[in-house]
């Protein structure tokens, strides 16, 4: 007779007390590929018409590190200028040329081949980051002022796009 | 004032600053062990300070290669302490991989390999190429507190207890002064004093002598005693023994048997003497043994 009362009572206050709860779940997904500006390019300015990272012309060349965590999970996609991000007012055609080659690497056996396996779209190279570790690639960017006219005078910036592309 | 203040507290707090980092461990690096070739000794290398526990290996090299080759390259130290390396990372460029490239390397080396294991260091290559360019650069820890007594901050420490030489002092003899001149008195008083001490000295050396002989003499006396000793009381046992033989010899002779007829003095009542039954019953018992022991032979 005391039990049932017990229990009666503590349904009771059970029903009182009822209420929904939503419980939050949250995560946090780490990168595990990082991309860095290891060294940012400069624009030699070798004749009045033209404006190159090339070494040789007084430029340098830009390179960018892929650090990757998980081997064979991403595609490194490196895309030359096309075009100038801030530039002074241009009133012809530019014509860009651009490439990306490894420069460094943190593994010969599984990084050495990302070279020769590298795919080339357009502006864009494409490399399979088939080894964890890091890669340096270094670009090259040339532009061209239209019908070879002199470039005004003022400050030309462009930008590389490096992308990490999951497979 | 306040600044006189403020220039004394910090005065105050900063030997103490110093001297907690003073024990602290710091880390390092090399300069590039392959900047004059591809081999280096280590002596070169490393510095000086005890207590240095290299922990990793960057490096970096170009590789020179023909497409289609495939090379090997070794970064390595031998082991000084043994046979084989220390330490050896191995990169391998297969074929595919282009010629130019260049390679950056963090390699983890365990702690705790004592610096004198850390023998010549080189770059070996495998294979048709060549590497470019080489960096080698170790990192390491300093820990000062490896030698205890470099510091009382550290555990270990003991209080350090000078070494006190220990002053070797001459006995100046005035006597054996060649610069000390002695009038004719005084070396006639050294060589009586002398003559005292060697006669006293001699006397001594005749007395323990002496002594000597006196304690011999009385261990063999105390020998001969006892030998003596046994001898008289054996011999006066002797004659005790013959005089109480004697003694017991002569009752007889002193005595006098009177002549005449001796008569039996036991008489047989009955005459008749019965057998023992008790005999009887075992002479037959043996008689009847007999008989089966003689039966036996013919069974």
């Amino acid at each position: 007779m005391y039990k049932k009362l017990f229990l009666s009572i503590i349904f009771s206050l059970g029903t009182v007390g009822a209420f929904a709860v939503d419980v939050p779940i949250s995560g946090n997904v780490q990168s595990r590929c990082i991309i860095t500006t290891d060294t940012p390019g400069v624009y030699g300015n070798p004749n009045a018409y033209t404006l190159t990272t090339a070494t040789a012309d007084g430029g340098v060349l830009p390179v960018v590190r892929y650090d990757v965590t998980l081997a064979d999970a991403y595609y490194a996609e490196i895309t030359t200028p096309t075009a100038f991000s801030d530039s002074p007012s241009l009133s012809d055609t530019v014509t860009w040329t651009g490439s990306t080659e490894v420069q460094s690497l943190s593994d010969a056996t599984g990084m050495g081949s990302y070279e020769t396996n590298k795919v080339t779209f357009g502006q864009t190279t494409q490399y399979d980051l088939t080894a964890s570790g890091s890669t340096w690639f270094k670009s090259t960017s040339t532009a061209t002022y239209g019908g070879s006219k002199a470039f005004p005078g003022g400050t030309y910036t462009a930008n590389i796009e490096a992308i990490c592309v999951a497979k | 004032m306040l600044k006189k203040l403020l220039l004394m507290v910090g005065l105050a707090c900063l030997p103490s600053y110093s001297y907690s980092e003073s024990i602290a461990p710091y880390y390092g690096t090399t300069g590039n062990a392959a900047s004059t070739g591809n081999s280096w000794s280590m002596e070169g290398v490393l510095p000086t300070p005890p207590g240095l526990d290299i922990n990793g290996v960057i490096y970096d090299y170009t590789i020179q290669k023909n497409v289609d080759d495939s090379v090997n390259v070794h970064i390595q130290n031998e082991n000084a302490a043994g046979t084989g390396y220390i330490f050896r990372e191995t990169d391998e460029w297969q074929s595919g991989s282009l010629g130019g490239t260049e390679i950056r390397k963090v390699v983890p080396v365990a702690p705790g390999i004592p610096r004198t294991s850390w023998g010549q260091g080189s770059i070996e290559v495998d294979g048709n190429g060549s590497v470019q360019d080489p960096s080698v650069v170790y990192m390491y820890k300093v820990d000062p507190c490896y030698d205890p007594q470099f510091d009382p901050n550290c555990p270990g420490y003991e209080i350090p207890v000078p070494v006190i030489a220990t002053p070797e002092i001459e006995i100046y003899d005035a006597t054996e002064d060649e610069y000390v001149s002695l009038s004719t008195e005084e070396l006639i008083l050294l060589e009586e004093n002398e003559e005292i001490l060697e006669d006293e000295e001699e006397k001594e050396k005749e007395e323990a002598e002496k002594r000597k002989r006196q304690l011999r003499l009385e261990q063999a006396l105390s020998i001969v005693d006892n030998s003596e000793m046994f001898a008289n009381s054996f011999a006066a046992a002797q004659q005790l023994a013959a005089l109480d033989a004697a003694t017991r010899v002569s009752q007889y002779y002193s005595l006098t048997i009177p002549g005449g007829v001796y008569n039996d003095t036991q008489v047989l009542v009955d005459k008749k003497i019965d057998d023992n039954k008790q005999g009887l019953r075992n002479g037959l018992a043996q008689q009847l043994l007999h008989e089966q022991m003689i039966q036996s032979q013919y069974d």
